[in-house]
């Protein structure tokens, strides 16, 4: 264990919050100490929800663990469901509670609501926040089905299960599927966690079958429903063409449906626009792939299949489903980056040299530092990912979503070349950095004890500035490799000749 | 069964109270339990005692025939030894410890198939593995195979 500064995923009751913020008539009681009510501004500041999250923290003081904490819970869940009138109830411990011992749920039960609740065990310092929504979910489905009979109606019918607030995008994914299995002719039984009540989700064996959109947070449960009553589910996240036409076929299989004229009518104008001429030169294009597991595998599928680029780097922090990402690297013949610690991911993004970043929030800050080009595929995001305007990512709309999303950095790179032909101009020397990189690129990072003389610093100025940058690095890797203290003429091409041998 | 009604020895036995004055002596190597590990819904019992007196036979034999009369059945070997469950699996499956050598130690990224078996009459079968008696934490074991198993649901269902 070790003290991180930022952290890709919080602790596990941050996602029983994502989970009972998702839901209709729920509350969550949560033993927690003053300064863990922070986690209310993740929801109503970077996902800008009109209100605050249903969760009523005990916030006990220094003053109360001398008194009695376990009262002051017991207080504050009768308190909650008197004021809120849930259907359902969530009762745990943060992290930080949990050293205290007072049993939440045990607590809650011996006041006998009239209500469902139900306890939540979330170990906070073995697991973090997907897991608790994931586990939360689990939690709350089994709470509430089996208490009616399973309705199953003529029509094949789904549910959509995963979304969640606080999602990469998930507000509008949810629009766009519903939307395209509706085209499709399959029914929608109930989605959730998204804006599901206690009662929906008592539903949710009616089905024919089950969706995981994001196997994160549903997994679980939807295999326990299969257990339970012999729903299968389609365990394909429809991120990029490919991805959306294969859970279209195997959607269309369960539902017992043929999807052929369907997906004949139906596609993205990613396919063209990749093929069309301003596209090409994009091919090759070196990319590193960073996020949870669902959108980095998805992403690099998309990236290597429909774009053309190169995957040099695939990783994810969520170590749930690391198997998956080891599988994928496989696929690109990357060694798969498995690490929750942001510096690893910054070393290796260093190291791999890529044209374009795919990451999270992180990596947006890791590529804005080292001057590279960034795309943001996956949670954790801030608040610029949870835009006003429609844009989903998945689904063949997602597909357009993303064909700009990972084009746009490049081009505006490739406008550069612009710079040679206005090279007197103010503005437009070859000094300039690109436009659409703040000042990253400005200051190349220097060895400090590293002196280039002016033959070689005038022979690496022409040098195209979009490999400048790397010339630069190599030639003061070789220096220091060798100890030397100048670099001249000679070092540069020795330099070149050094690494282009490698590359070979 | 797992609930002690007895609150001072239900204290003792799970170490909350345990100075100096109980356990194994000096020089062995105790943990107390997690308070936190409370098992619901599944019926536990431990078999036990030493060695040769036919533990591993009768639990497999009572496996099998709670199997028969339609129980959801999960037979967890704490034995370093792992070979509780042979009869059942007709082999010596890996371990707990194995497993989690497998993934560093990460037992997040455990799936279930990576340390529950399946055998005769469709008994699920378990071994903790662990350190040769005297040496080790075999504590930490049991500790990690009881975690693991929880958060894998398996220990919710006791029928099918």
């Amino acid at each position: 264990m070790q003290l991180a500064l930022w952290t890709y995923e919080g602790p596990p009751h941050v996602g029983a919050m994502r989970i009972a913020t998702s839901m209709r008539n729920v509350h969550y009681v949560l033993h927690a100490p003053q300064g863990d009510t922070y986690a209310d501004l993740l929801f109503t500041m970077i996902e800008r929800r009109d209100a605050r999250p249903p969760v009523t923290y005990t916030t006990f003081q220094a003053r109360d663990l001398g008194g009695d904490t376990a009262t002051l819970f017991k207080t504050a869940v009768a308190d909650a469901y008197a004021r809120f009138q849930p259907e359902l109830m969530l009762v745990g411990a943060s992290c930080t509670a949990e050293l205290i011992q007072d049993d939440p749920g045990g607590l809650a039960l011996a006041l006998a609501l009239p209500i469902p609740v139900v306890p939540l065990e979330l170990p906070a310092y073995q697991r973090k926040e997907n897991y608790g929504a994931s586990e939360t979910f689990y939690r709350v489905v089994r709470a509430c089905v089996g208490t009616r009979e399973r309705e199953a109606g003529t029509k094949p019918t789904c549910n959509i299960l995963g979304p969640t607030a606080l999602g990469f995008r998930h507000r509008d994914d949810v629009k766009e599927i519903t939307r395209l299995l509706e085209d499709l002719g399959v029914g929608i039984n109930v989605v959730a966690p998204w804006e599901a009540s206690p009662a929906d989700i008592a539903r949710l064996p009616d089905a024919t079958f089950n969706i995981v959109l994001y196997p994160e947070v549903a997994l679980t449960a939807a295999t326990w429903l299969q257990r339970q009553y012999g729903q299968p589910f389609v365990n394909i996240p429809p991120i990029g063409v490919g991805a959306t036409r294969d859970f279209i076929t195997a959607v269309a299989k369960l539902a017992g449906i043929d999807p052929a004229a369907f997906l004949a009518r139906k596609t993205s104008r990613l396919v063209w626009y990749s093929r069309s001429i301003d596209s090409t030169y994009l091919t090759g294009k070196r990319v590193f792939i960073f996020g949870d597991a669902t959108h980095a595998i998805a992403s690099a599928r998309v990236a290597a299949e429909e774009l053309g680029y190169q995957v040099v780097g695939l990783g994810t922090y969520a170590r749930e489903f690391a198997r998956e990402v080891r599988e994928a690297a496989k696929i690109y013949g990357v060694e798969p980056l498995i690490t929750d610690d942001y510096l690893d991911v910054e070393a290796a993004i260093k190291a791999a040299n890529p044209a374009l970043v795919l990451g999270t929030q992180m990596e947006r800050h890791i590529a804005k530092r080292l001057g590279i080009p960034c795309t943001v595929i996956s949670a954790p995001v801030h608040v610029q990912d949870f835009p006003a305007r429609y844009s989903p990512v998945m689904g063949f709309e997602g597909a357009n979503v993303l064909f700009d999303a990972l084009t746009h950095p490049l081009m505006m790179g490739l406008e550069e070349h612009l710079l040679g032909m206005f090279k007197e101009d103010f503005e437009f020397n070859a000094e300039a950095a690109p436009s659409h990189l703040a000042l990253a690129t400005a200051a190349p990072a220097t060895a400090e004890t590293l002196v280039w003389d002016e033959a070689a610093e005038r022979e690496l100025r022409k040098i195209p500035f979009f490999v400048r940058g790397k010339a630069r690095r190599n030639t003061e890797r070789f220096a220091a490799d060798r100890q030397l203290p100048v670099i001249k003429l000679e070092t540069l091409y020795e330099a070149k000749a050094h690494y282009s041998g490698e590359a070979a | 069964m797992n609930h002690i009604a007895d609150k001072a020895l239900a204290d003792k036995l799970r170490g909350s109270s345990c100075g100096t004055s109980c356990g194994d002596g000096e020089g062995s190597l105790q943990v107390a339990l997690d308070p936190a590990l409370q098992i619901g819904g599944a019926k536990v019992f431990a078999v036990y005692g030493k060695g040769g007196i036919g533990k591993s036979t009768t639990s497999s034999n009572l496996s099998a025939a709670f199997s028969k009369i339609g129980k959801r059945v999960l037979q967890i070997g704490c034995d370093p030894k792992h070979d509780s469950t042979f009869t059942l699996t007709k082999r010596l499956v890996p371990t707990v410890i194995d497993a989690l050598e497998a993934v560093d130690f990460h037992p997040e990224e455990l799936r279930l198939e990576d340390f529950v078996y399946s055998g005769y009459g469709g008994v699920q079968c378990v071994e903790a593995g662990g350190p040769p008696a005297g040496t080790g934490c075999g504590g930490y074991v049991v500790g990690q195979t009881v975690k693991l198993l929880k958060e894998h649901h398996l220990l919710e269902d006791s029928t099918w």
